[in-house]
């Protein structure tokens, strides 16, 4: 009997195996994403003397939100005569953006919070965008109203339903309604929390966060440690704790410090006009928005395809070595100061006597832009801009289509998938993705999705898969408070700065943005 | 040998009057006024019939061959009919006409039929036999249609299938004859392809009639689906009653044409009143052409630039007769220029400046149509307008709801709108409300209105504006894209009367 079961099965098996190889056909993918090729030439190829030098006062190396925030500051400044050097075809980093003919969507990031009032560097930058249009009589910022999140924001797939926000509602006890009200009450406190040093226990940037033991102690836990400490065993409010750490650290409240944890929540004191603090700031395209908005300082001064592989500061001088993809050209940049606005592995490997400390963990990270005919209906609250799955292994999708104000929807929509890579430890997990075919990932996104969506797989066309091998910083137990993290501050040359969101340990664009600011301000006080 | 001939006669009988019963109901339908419609359907019909059974004395040979061929036309015709009406109806310039031509058709086809039938059986019975059977059966299968068309065919199986299904027995009949007449038939090969393409045709048809009219559909509504048509952006429906000719936008009323006249005029001649222009016009939506057509009243009016997102909607309003007559043919007035296009896109890159502007906008009902009641959108429209500009907004019933009511006004007022809300019943709809608004100081510059308004007059404005104590201003938040509060109020509000 057993016998006759089992072939039953494997004969099903096979059949749903047949079946299902012609379910993807119909969908055609790509992968893109950082270019390993490109970056791991940087680790493992020997170059030559260079073939042709060249002259300028600074250097920027890499052209993310920090590097293209440097650019904006030294511009700004009236230091006109610097270069960014970017490794990929374009900049941006985590912030790029791509399109169809439907849509403009991100390739990583996809959000800015509302930002903090006294954070005027990063209101300023928002006002000169365009996003940001005056000021209240209070002093509170006014947002130009197409560029919030538009109404209904958030929903969460749990049994069986979508529900309104992301804080799970539908069909909870009553005990964790108790928990989740006083973890939230608990944020709240914390929000407004000063340390004995009279900073706010949590702020961004990081930096400016309180010193205090009180607070610097949560980072000696995880976030999975100090829930049980302070009797939070609710199943539904750790899958929330759990999906807000993979959301905005690509790993869960097992691995991420309870600081961090506690950060995503606390850190966050944005008031506005016209907006709520919890409230967002997006794009179709995403945080590509803003650095479409950067790049205009650098535009004339970006090289792009650049494999910077040596950096050498002297005395008066930094000599930048690299390599150029587009002319196959070893070139030399001599210039008085330079910016390290690339991630630590890199910017260690690149600086003489520098040791890649693997204290610095980056989390894996896949971005799936999905052209599709419709997002087909299913029960319970309507389609949201951000739409997440209960206890799902992806973070979910956004929904572009939201920030449309016309009534007439494209013949296709995009919506954007994101799946932080952390079921394996992060080398683990980088190897598995680098590995997998865009057949493969077409296969586990649209299995993914057929579980709340049932029949999307058909409605699918295509998918751009951007795999991001070093997506985030990843804040795990005792990171931020750690040495490794205060040592790798400070370049050890006078005429090196450093500027990267990995130096908080944190990976948001506010971070990037201060640290790309401080490097540039540090740059021109060293150059006069 | 005899039965079989007989139950010809019964079925043939039933699919006569089930056609005409098709006609006259189909008529009254798409026509409205059902006893004209039906009487004529009817006499026409009749005298259809007279003239088949004048034009079956010339069929002198192969009488069963014949016979056959014209059970084929029949069922294949009759079958169609309803269909070819519904799909004619919005693009047939004269749908009367075509009506008729095809109960003409219909007729004469049907009324060879019995003397036919009679002539052939003329030889293996006795003649006061052969008319005693015949009509008996006859009588029968009239009555066993008059019985099931509206008890069964209607309610169950629409119109659509109910002819098709008819069309399907006709030949039936044919192929049965062919089949047990073999040896008698000429050209049976022939006439038995032409019999098996003919119930491919109408059982397709049968199946797929969904497709030309959801049944489902038509119980949604009060009164008969006259037409539906699924666009790009919304489900239009049209049903006609005794009454009224009524529009139905995704299920959501749009007008009746008994009461159309109180909304359009409550919603353009305040507006005219108020503004010191009024040469250039813009509407927004107002597809059906009912606005502009109170525009036109005004010789002043140079141009009525209406923007309505969806083409079908414009098409249907200029090129049907029925509905063209409503709104006065507005639609092809020279003086009326229609771009279909998004109303916040075209905004974006109109540069055009207003004297008049007419918002009439679906309900704000779900997040998309939210959008345009948005602080967002008004400020948009505030560059189409000049500081003396006066604008209307439809803005649903304040006494269903208020809070929705007055979330318009409290918008508009946040973009430094100047408002006066108004409101006025308009029976299909109830009480019903406007916001009339202007960037600058709202006064009346005009006295007199066109001639030929049904129900608004000067001295009526100033108790529109009076509002009752279950109607009263209430405190509710302006409409943002990131609030989306009106689409919540409506949704509020409303959701009581649905349950």
């Amino acid at each position: 009997m057993a016998i006759i079961a089992g072939g039953t099965i494997t004969v099903s098996q096979y059949v749903a195996c047949m079946e299902k190889k012609d379910k993807y056909a119909h969908i055609s993918s790509r992968i893109s994403g950082a270019s390993a090729k490109a970056g791991h030439m940087m680790r493992d190829q020997q170059f030559g003397t260079p073939d042709i030098t060249e002259y300028t006062d600074a250097v920027i190396v890499g052209g993310g939100a920090a590097g293209l925030t440097a650019a904006r500051h030294l511009h700004h400044s009236g230091f006109t005569n610097f270069r960014l050097l970017e490794l990929e075809p374009h900049t941006g980093g985590n912030a790029s953006s791509g399109s169809n003919q439907y849509s403009a969507y991100p390739l990583g990031a996809h959000y800015l919070p509302i930002p903090n009032t006294d954070n005027q560097p990063l209101l300023d930058l928002l006002a000169e965008a365009g996003i940001l249009t005056g000021y209240d009589p209070n002093g509170l910022p006014i947002y130009n109203e197409t560029d919030l999140c538009y109404d209904p924001e958030e929903r969460l797939y749990i049994r069986n339903r979508w529900q309104e926000g992301l804080v799970p509602q539908l069909g909870i006890s009553h005990q964790t309604q108790d928990e989740i009200r006083r973890f939230l009450e608990l944020m709240e406190q914390l929000r407004k929390a000063k340390g004995s040093d009279n900073r706010y226990a949590f702020d961004i940037p990081v930096a400016n966060s309180s010193n205090d033991a009180l607070y610097r102690e949560l980072d000696q836990l995880t976030m999975e440690e100090w829930l049980t400490q302070q009797h939070y065993h609710s199943e539904e409010l750790r899958w929330y704790l759990d999906y807000c750490c993979r959301d905005d650290y690509g790993a869960g409240i097992s691995t991420i410090s309870a600081w961090a944890g506690i950060h995503y929540f606390a850190s966050r004191k944005g008031k506005a006009a016209n907006a709520d603090s919890s409230q967002l700031l997006t794009w179709p395209q995403g945080n590509g928005r803003l650095v479409q908005h950067l790049q205009q300082f650098s535009r004339d001064k970006t090289q792009t395809g650049c494999v910077v592989y040596k950096i050498t500061p002297e005395t008066k001088q930094v000599l930048v070595d690299y390599y150029d993809i587009n002319t196959h050209q070893i070139k030399r940049l001599v210039a008085k100061a330079c910016i390290m606005a690339t991630p630590q592995f890199i910017t260690q490997r690149l600086i003489p006597g520098g040791q890649y400390d693997h204290a610095f963990v980056y989390s894996p990270w896949l971005v799936a832009n999905i052209t599709l005919d419709q997002i087909p209906e299913s029960s319970g609250y309507q389609l949201c801009w951000d739409n997440v799955i209960y206890q799902g292994k992806s973070l979910g999708y956004v929904n572009a289509q939201q920030q449309r104000l016309t009534q007439q929807l494209p013949a296709k929509q995009v919506i954007t998938y994101y799946l932080p890579l952390d079921h394996l430890d992060p080398v683990a997990s980088r190897k598995y993705a680098i590995a997998l075919s865009p057949q493969h990932w077409v296969k586990l996104i649209a299995d993914d999705l057929e579980a709340v969506h049932p029949g999307i797989t058909e409605l699918m066309h295509d998918i751009d898969i951007t795999v991001w091998g070093h997506g985030m910083i990843r804040p795990h137990k005792g990171f931020i408070t750690g040495d490794v993290r205060a040592a790798a501050q400070k370049s050890p040359f006078a005429n090196v700065f450093y500027a990267h969101s990995d130096l908080s340990g944190i990976s948001i664009f506010e971070e990037a943005f201060y640290h790309g600011n401080k490097a540039a301000g540090a740059l021109t006080d060293y150059c006069g | 040998m005899e039965i079989l001939l007989l139950l010809s006669v019964f079925v043939i009988a039933t699919c006569g009057l089930i056609y005409e019963l098709v006609a006259g109901t189909l008529a009254s339908y798409l026509l409205g006024d059902s006893v004209t419609q039906f009487s004529t359907i009817i006499g026409a019909y009749l005298f259809s019939m007279g003239i088949g059974a004048y034009f079956s004395r010339f069929f002198k040979k192969d009488l069963l061959s014949w016979f056959i061929q014209l059970e084929i036309l029949v069922g294949l015709i009759g079958g169609i009919s309803s269909a070819a009406l519904f799909l004619l109806f919005e693009h047939a310039a004269s749908f009367r006409l075509v009506l008729y031509l095809l109960v003409g058709l219909t007729g004469t086809l049907v009324g060879l039929e019995l003397p036919l039938l009679m002539n052939i059986l003329k030889d293996r019975y006795e003649f006061k036999d052969l008319v005693s059977r015949v009509f008996t059966f006859d009588y029968i299968g009239a009555l066993a249609a008059s019985i099931v068309f509206p008890l069964l065919l209607v309610p169950y199986l629409g119109l659509i299938r109910t002819s098709c299904f008819f069309g399907i027995l006709n030949v039936a009949v044919a192929i049965v004859v062919l089949v047990k007449f073999k040896r008698e038939i000429k050209w049976a090969r022939y006439l038995k392809s032409k019999a098996v393409a003919c119930i491919i045709v109408l059982v397709g048809l049968f199946i797929w009639a969904d497709k030309i009219m959801t049944f489902a559909e038509s119980q949604a509504f009060r009164d008969p689906v006259i037409y539906s048509h699924s666009s790009s952006y919304q489900r239009i429906v049209l049903t006609h009653s005794r009454l009224d000719l009524r529009l139905y936008l995704n299920g959501n009323l749009q007008f009746s044409s008994a009461d159309e006249y109180r909304y359009h005029e409550a919603l353009i001649h305040p507006a005219m009143l108020y503004s010191p222009k009024r040469s250039q016009v813009l509407i927004l939506g107002g597809g059906d052409g009912m606005a502009a057509r109170e525009l036109l009243k005004y010789p002043e009016v140079e141009q009525v630039t209406l923007v309505d997102l969806d083409p079908a909607m414009t098409k249907l309003f200029r090129q049907n007769s029925m509905l063209a007559s409503l709104n006065d043919s507005s639609l092809l007035s020279p003086r009326v220029h229609v771009i279909n296009a998004d109303a916040f896109q075209w905004l974006k890159e109109n540069e055009k400046h207003f004297d008049v502007v007419i918002v009439d906008f679906p309900d704000p009902g779900n997040y998309a149509v939210g959008k345009l009641y948005t602080t967002a959108f008004y400020r948009k429209l505030r560059h189409a307008l000049t500081d003396s500009s006066v604008v209307v907004i439809q803005s649903t019933s304040p006494y269903v709801a208020p809070k929705a009511f007055w979330c318009v006004n409290a918008t508009l007022q946040e973009c430094n709108y100047q408002t006066i809300p108004y409101h006025t019943y308009v029976p299909s709809f109830g009480e019903w409300g406007y916001v009339m608004a202007s960037p600058g100081p709202l006064a009346k510059h005009h006295d007199s209105l066109p001639a030929g308004l049904r129900y608004f007059a000067t001295g009526t404005f100033s108790q529109m504006c009076d509002f009752t104590a279950d109607m009263q201003q209430r405190k509710v938040l302006a409409n943002h894209l990131n609030n989306q509060i009106l689409v919540q109020y409506f949704e509020d509000e409303w959701g009581k009367y649905q349950e």
